[in-house]
C-alpha cells in the first residue's frame, strides 16, 4: 500500500484537474462593440442616435440588467453611454451619442456591472468619422465602481476564451514527455556503462514508448488549440516543428530497436542513439525555439508559459496538472517495463 | 613513463590517424565509379531542379533548393558501407586502431569529401539556376555557410552511417535516423542563406555560423565517447 501511495496520489491529481478542466467557470470579458449601422429613438430624445451591439463573454448582465453601464475612455476623458436594452447575459443594445469633435478617434471600451466587476475591451470603438482636436477635454465623469462579485473561474484570455483549458492537458504532455525522455537518457548511460545486464535497455525502451506516447498527445491537444487560436490545424512555427521532429527522432528509436535482432547488440547501439535523440530534442524545443520568432506563447526568449498571466485559479489547476501527469507517465513507464519483462519471459 | 615515451604515443596516435584519413581517401579513389556516382547524383538533383524551377527561381526557391540538394547528396555519400565495417575486418582492425581514431579519421573523410561535393553543387547551382540573387560578397558567404553545413552533416551522419551498418539497415534506416537528426543543422543553414541572400551583413547573421560549428563539436564530440560501444562486441 504503502509504496502504491503516488500512484493513488497521481490519479487522484488527475480527478480532481479534469473535474477543474471541466467544471470551472470562465472568468467575465468583452468581446466587442460592433455598429448594428441602425439608430435608436426614444420619445423623450431629440434626435436619433446610432445603435451599437455589444457583446461580452462569460458575463452576467442579465442579473442586473439595471446597474450595467458602459463607459468609453480615452485617457482622461470618459463618457458614459446609454444602455438601450440588456437582451440576455452576453449581449446588449448600446445607444452611443458623442460628440462631433472629439480628443481622439479610438476609445477603450470599459463595463461597470455588480456581478462582472469592471471589464476593458482596449481600442473597442473606433470613430473615424469625426473632427479631432487632441487639445480637447471632454467634461468630467463620475462613475459608481464595482468589485467583481463571481465564484472561483479561470481568467478571461482575448482570443483563447474557454481554450485556456487546455493550458491543464497540453502543456503537462509536453512536460511529461521530457521526464520519460530524460529517464530513458540516464538509463541509455547506464547500459553503456554497464553492457553485461539489459535492465537499463527494457528501462530506457519502456520510457521512450511511453514518452512517445505524451508526445503524440501533446501534438494532438496542440493541434487542437492552434485551430481555435490561429485558425489552422497546423502552422509553420519553430516551436511545432521542433516538436514533431522529436516525435519523429524518437519514432527512429523504435524503427532501430526493430531492426536489430541480437538483443546486446540492440541494447548498445539503440542507447548510443538515444543519447543522440535526448540532445537533439534538447536542442529543439529549449535552445532554437529561443532565437525565432514565434507564434507559441513566450517565444523570443522563453518556449514556456510565462506570458499567460497564470492567476490564481490557473495556478490551483495547473501546479496539480504538471504533477499529477507527471506520476501517470511514470507510472505507465513502469507497467510498459513490467509487461516488456513478462514478455521476454514468456518467451 | 619517461617524456619521451609519452610524445612518441602521441604522434603514434596522430600519424594512425593521418593513416586512416588517408586510408579513407585511397579506398575512395580506388573506387573510382562510387566517386563519379557521387557527382553525377549532386549534379543531376542541380539539374533537375534547373528543370522544375528553370531560372525564374526565385530569393526563397533558390535559397532552399540549394539547401535540399545539399542535404540529399550527403546522405547519398554517407550511404555505402564501408569495407572496414564487416565482422571480419572490425576483428582485425580492433587490435590495430582505437575506435576514437577511428572516428575522427571517418569524420574528417565525410567533412572533406562534402567540402569537395559542396563545391560542385555550388558551382552547378550558379552555372544552372543563375546568380543575380548574389553579389560577389553574399556568394562568398553563402559558400562559407555552405562549408559550414558539411562538416556539421559530416560530424552527425558519420556517426549513424556507423550506427545504421551496425544495425545491418542500409540506406533506408541511415534516412529514418539520419534526417530527422539533421533538421536542426539544416534550420539553421537554411536561415543563414536567407540571411545572406536577403542582404543582411554578414556580421549580423555570423552567429549561425558558430550554432553550425557548435553542433559540429558537440556531434563530434558525441561519436568521439560513443564510437567505441559501437565498435567493439
Amino acid at each position: 500500500m504503502a509504496h502504491n501511495v503516488w500512484k493513488i496520489g497521481g490519479f487522484a491529481l488527475i480527478t480532481y484537474v479534469l473535474v477543474m478542466v471541466f467544471v470551472v467557470p470562465m472568468g467575465p470579458g468583452l468581446l466587442e462593440l460592433r455598429s448594428t449601422e441602425g439608430t435608436f429613438i426614444s420619445e423623450e430624445m431629440e434626435r436619433p442616435i446610432p445603435e451599437y451591439f455589444l457583446t461580452g463573454f462569460a458575463t452576467h448582465w442579465n442579473e442586473a440588467p439595471d446597474q450595467l453601464s458602459v463607459i468609453v475612455r480615452s485617457q482622461s476623458n470618459l463618457v458614459q453611454l446609454q444602455v438601450i436594452e440588456v437582451l440576455d447575459d452576453t449581449h446588449a443594445r448600446i445607444g452611443v451619442s458623442l460628440p462631433y469633435s472629439l480628443p481622439s478617434k479610438s476609445w477603450d471600451v470599459l463595463i461597470n456591472h455588480p456581478v462582472d466587476g469592471t471589464l476593458l475591451l482596449e481600442n473597442g470603438l473606433f470613430l473615424s468619422d469625426r473632427f479631432i482636436d487632441e487639445s480637447l477635454a471632454l467634461p468630467a465623469l463620475a462613475i459608481e465602481e464595482f468589485a467583481a462579485d463571481l465564484p472561483f473561474h479561470f481568467p478571461y484570455q482575448p482570443r483563447i476564451l474557454e481554450t485556456i483549458r487546455n493550458l491543464m492537458l497540453h502543456v503537462p504532455m509536453w512536460f511529461t514527455m521530457f521526464v520519460l525522455m530524460g529517464i530513458a537518457f540516464v538509463a541509455s548511460i547506464k547500459q553503456l556503462a554497464t553492457s553485461r545486464s539489459m535492465v537499463e535497455d527494457e528501462k530506457a525502451e519502456a520510457s521512450v514508448k511511453a514518452g512517445l506516447l505524451f508526445g503524440i498527445l501533446g501534438l494532438i491537444t496542440g493541434s487542437v488549440w492552434a485551430r481555435f487560436t490561429w485558425g489552422a490545424w497546423w502552422v509553420d512555427d519553430p516551436q511545432l516543428n521542433g516538436a514533431l521532429v522529436t516525435v519523429l527522432v524518437y519514432s527512429g528509436y523504435i524503427v532501430l530497436r526493430n531492426s536489430i535482432d541480437n538483443a546486446p547488440l540492440r541494447a548498445r547501439l539503440s542507447a548510443v542513439y538515444n543519447l543522440f535523440a535526448f540532445i537533439i530534442l534538447i536542442i529543439l524545443l529549449m535552445v532554437l525555439p529561443r532565437f525565432t520568432e514565434s507564434l507559441h506563447p513566450g517565444k523570443g526568449g522563453n518556449p514556456g508559459f510565462n506570458s499567460y498571466d497564470l492567476d490564481s485559479a490557473l495556478r490551483a489547476a495547473f501546479y496539480p496538472a504538471v504533477i499529477g501527469w507527471i506520476l501517470i507517465g511514470i507510472w505507465m513507464y513502469r507497467i510498459n517495463l513490467r509487461f516488456t519483462r513478462l514478455n521476454k519471459l514468456l518467451k | 613513463m619517461d617524456r619521451g615515451n609519452h610524445s612518441a604515443a602521441l604522434s603514434s596516435a596522430w600519424s594512425r590517424y593521418v593513416h586512416l584519413t588517408r586510408h579513407a581517401f585511397k579506398m575512395e579513389f580506388r573506387q573510382k565509379n562510387g566517386l563519379a556516382g557521387l557527382v553525377l547524383f549532386a549534379i543531376a538533383s542541380v539539374y533537375t531542379c534547373y528543370q522544375v524551377a528553370g531560372s525564374r527561381a526565385d530569393v526563397d526557391a533558390w535559397n532552399s533548393l540549394a539547401w535540399v540538394v545539399l542535404l540529399f547528396s550527403a546522405f547519398n555519400a554517407v550511404s555505402k558501407p564501408w569495407p572496414e565495417d564487416s565482422a571480419e575486418m572490425r576483428a582485425y582492425l580492433v587490435h590495430v586502431v582505437k575506435p576514437q581514431e577511428w572516428i575522427l579519421a571517418r569524420i574528417t573523410f565525410f567533412s572533406l569529401l562534402l567540402s569537395a561535393l559542396t563545391c560542385i553543387v555550388f558551382v552547378a547551382f550558379i552555372l544552372f539556376l543563375g546568380s543575380e540573387h548574389l553579389n560577389g560578397k553574399q556568394g562568398l558567404s553563402f559558400f562559407l555557410g555552405m562549408q559550414c553545413t558539411s562538416i556539421a552533416m559530416a560530424s552527425l551522419l558519420a556517426m549513424i552511417q556507423a550506427l545504421a551498418i551496425r544495425a545491418n539497415g542500409g540506406f533506408g534506416l541511415i534516412a529514418v535516423l539520419g534526417l530527422p537528426l539533421i533538421i536542426p543543422v539544416i534550420l539553421i543553414a537554411t536561415r543563414y542563406g536567407m540571411d545572406i541572400l536577403n542582404g543582411i551583413s554578414f556580421a549580423d547573421t555570423a552567429h549561425n555560423l558558430l550554432f553550425l560549428a557548435t553542433l559540429s563539436g558537440g556531434f563530434g564530440a558525441l561519436g568521439y565517447i560513443l564510437f567505441p560501444y559501437l565498435w567493439n562486441d
